[in-house]
């Protein structure tokens, strides 16, 4: 677990390192609607695109304006600088319009032979998912004619069914956080969800069997407050452990990089391509899908209660439309609910906002008398 | 028997010594590099010119950004944030206030207090330092003003010019055009505080207001804030006498009295 913490806010982990080595290829995906079966059905390893609190976007500034959300320009500032030269292509989504940005300026620049346009429905409908379905059905063909691996039905059904186990893991882990008192720490989750969203399912079940046979004999951790976390997309584990450096403990999430990744990929199709648009679209937890409010909420609101928390923090970045705009509703009906809440509205990896972001989440715990 | 509270803030930090009746003595001054050495001169400065000695100080606790160092420099026992202290602090002066306008250096704060000065919500401003200190310290020192100048002149004023960047360095840009078309200091003056009070206003907005309302942090003493402020959001704002920069050391002397087992 040490070195895994030490190591896992690197971009280019050993693991990937390792991959590429051996001949494997690599292609980046930012978006959780991105159904990554399909990829580790072709054999090539999908990886989550991080900007891990990287604050830098000279460059990334010259493509997107100072309006976009700055996670969006960190992860374009990462492309653009190399340190992403790692991968064999990308494949955007429409998860919202600073991404596609980010998507679209960086292949500009880059020309990766691989770069596909994976169009997610922003309702949830039966054509809808017929839709994905197609959608999904494109994806499928564009990787087997770019990496000439035949992605069969039963390629598809091995790769779900090894996701399906990495999940089972970590509700086990998300388990150990919920329990009181925890036993992992909210920072510790979230760097293990990142790792692990830049390797294959069986590598990754393998390192959550080995973290939870050492931290279900753990020592408890000690906390002042218990806390959940949810908002838009970051990967800032930096923010979590800035948070619980006050004493807050991050008992669960509804974060992107968190728990709203996997919680409910369920679905019941016998066939492979529909089975996916109904884990992913069915499943999707974000603003983004704009009729589909209620489902967040109580999504949200039955993860506090079973986790007992003491209040809940709302956090967005600077400019993030989607998240911005649901944080009100979200936050009137989370306290209507009994689950008072502080809204952190912050720039992405900003190292100087640790001493406010501290000084906000110091006075709520001392508003929830902790 | 002595408790006494410790505010580091950005610009100006303090010190407040308390017993069992009420303040002691206090004393502000402007910060050093480093928050403990603020801590420590302003600690020295009440301790040589109020005859204060520190070793009677029963518990004592921090407050502002520098919180965490000055405690952990074990010139304090604990740290409370700024926003319950500033809630403390003006609950003590004034018990009859619900919501604190606390507007520092670099920060604005709206809190909602109970009965006790308890901490029942609070909204604080984003990054920049539009509707903080800065933004008055900026725009007077273009208009070669002092800050006190700044709300006085304001009151000679015409007409408050309308002022329409969020940004301290836009904001400056356009008070540099109006003294360039030849507009009078006052109007601009009354336009700046009037700009400041937009600002707090929507804050205050954000977290709801109820009465009783008070001021506290440097800009309390902007007399033409205030009573922009006032007219805004339709009330008083109540005056105390004690300098309104002390209340977040005096919420700290407060809640150490609370801890020390003073009451």
């Amino acid at each position: 677990m040490r070195t895994l913490q030490s190591q896992s806010t690197d971009i280019y982990t050993d693991y990937v390192r390792d991959w590429k080595e051996k001949g494997g290829k690599v292609l980046g995906y930012a978006c959780v609607a991105t159904p990554v079966e399909l990829i580790e059905a072709a054999g090539v390893l999908p990886y989550r695109i991080k900007a891990f609190g990287h604050p830098d976007t000279e460059l990334g500034d010259a493509y997107l304006a100072r309006f976009n959300c700055r996670f969006c320009r960190s992860c374009l500032q990462l492309g653009l600088d190399g340190t992403y030269d790692f991968l064999d292509g990308l494949i955007e989504t429409n998860g919202c319009d600073h991404l596609r940005g980010m998507f679209e300026n960086w292949q500009y620049v880059k020309k990766y032979e691989f770069f596909h346009y994976l169009k997610v429905p922003h309702f949830l409908r039966e054509d809808s998912l017929e839709y994905f379905t197609e959608e999904i059905g494109l994806l499928r063909q564009a990787l087997e004619e770019r990496f000439g691996a035949q992605v069969t039905d039963e390629r598809i059904r091995k790769a779900i069914d090894a996701y399906d186990e990495v999940f089972a893991r970590l509700k086990r882990l998300y388990a150990l956080r919920e329990k009181v008192p925890p036993a992992v720490s909210g920072a510790e989750v979230m760097r293990l969800v990142c790792t692990g969203s830049s390797m294959m399912a069986g590598d990754f079940s393998a390192l959550l069997d080995e973290v939870l046979a050492e931290k279900e004999n753990a020592a408890p951790l000690p906390y002042k407050a218990r806390l959940m976390i949810l908002g838009s997309a970051t990967d800032e584990v930096d923010l979590i452990e800035d948070i619980e450096s006050t004493g807050a403990l991050i008992a669960a999430d509804a974060l992107c990089y968190g728990s709203r990744s996997f919680w409910r990929r369920e679905g019941e199709s016998g066939d492979p391509a529909r089975l996916l648009a109904e884990r992913y679209l069915a499943n999707l937890f974000c603003p983004r899908m704009f009729t589909e409010y209620e489902k967040r909420r109580d999504y949200i609101l039955e993860t506090a209660k079973r986790a007992g928390v003491d209040g809940a923090i709302v956090t967005y970045n600077k400019f993030c439309d989607l998240h911005g705009v649901e944080s009100v509703s979200l936050r009137m009906d989370l306290e209507k609910a009994g689950v008072p809440v502080l809204v952190l509205e912050k720039d992405y990896g900003s190292k100087a906002d640790t001493g406010r972001i501290k000084t906000r989440v110091q006075a709520f715990l001392e508003r929830l008398g902790k | 028997m002595y408790f006494a509270g410790i505010d580091v803030g950005s610009l100006t930090a303090q010190a407040v010594v308390i017993n069992a009746k009420g303040i002691v003595a206090y004393k502000s001054i402007g910060v050093k590099p480093h928050p403990v050495q603020s801590a420590r001169a302003v600690v020295d400065m009440l301790v040589k010119e109020e005859g204060i000695d520190w070793s009677e100080i029963r518990f004592c606790v921090s407050t502002g950004y520098g919180r965490e160092q000055v405690q952990a420099e074990g010139l304090s026992q604990d740290n409370v944030s700024e926003i319950s202290c500033h809630g403390m602090g003006a609950s003590w002066l004034v018990p009859e206030v619900r919501t604190v306008i606390d507007i520092g250096g670099q920060d604005a704060k709206v809190i909602r207090v109970g009965k006790g000065g308890e901490l029942v919500d609070f909204v604080m401003n984003d990054k920049c330092a539009a509707g903080t200190g800065r933004f008055l310290e900026v725009q007077a020192r273009t208009l070669g003003l002092s800050l006190d100048e700044l709300g006085t002149v304001s009151f000679q004023a015409e007409r408050a010019l309308e002022l329409s960047s969020r940004c301290s360095i836009f904001c400056e840009t356009e008070v540099l055009h109006y003294l360039q078309r030849g507009h009078t200091k006052a109007d601009i003056a009354a336009g700046v505080n009037r700009a400041m009070a937009e600002r707090v206003a929507a804050l205050v907005r954000r977290v709801g207001l109820e009465k009783e309302v008070t001021m506290s942090g440097g800009v309390a003493k902007n007399a033409a804030v205030r009573a922009e402020l006032e007219r805004m959001l339709n009330v008083r704002l109540i005056k105390y006498d004690t300098d309104s920069q002390i209340v977040g050391a005096l919420g700290a002397a407060l809640m150490a009295r609370k801890m020390g087992g003073g009451s």
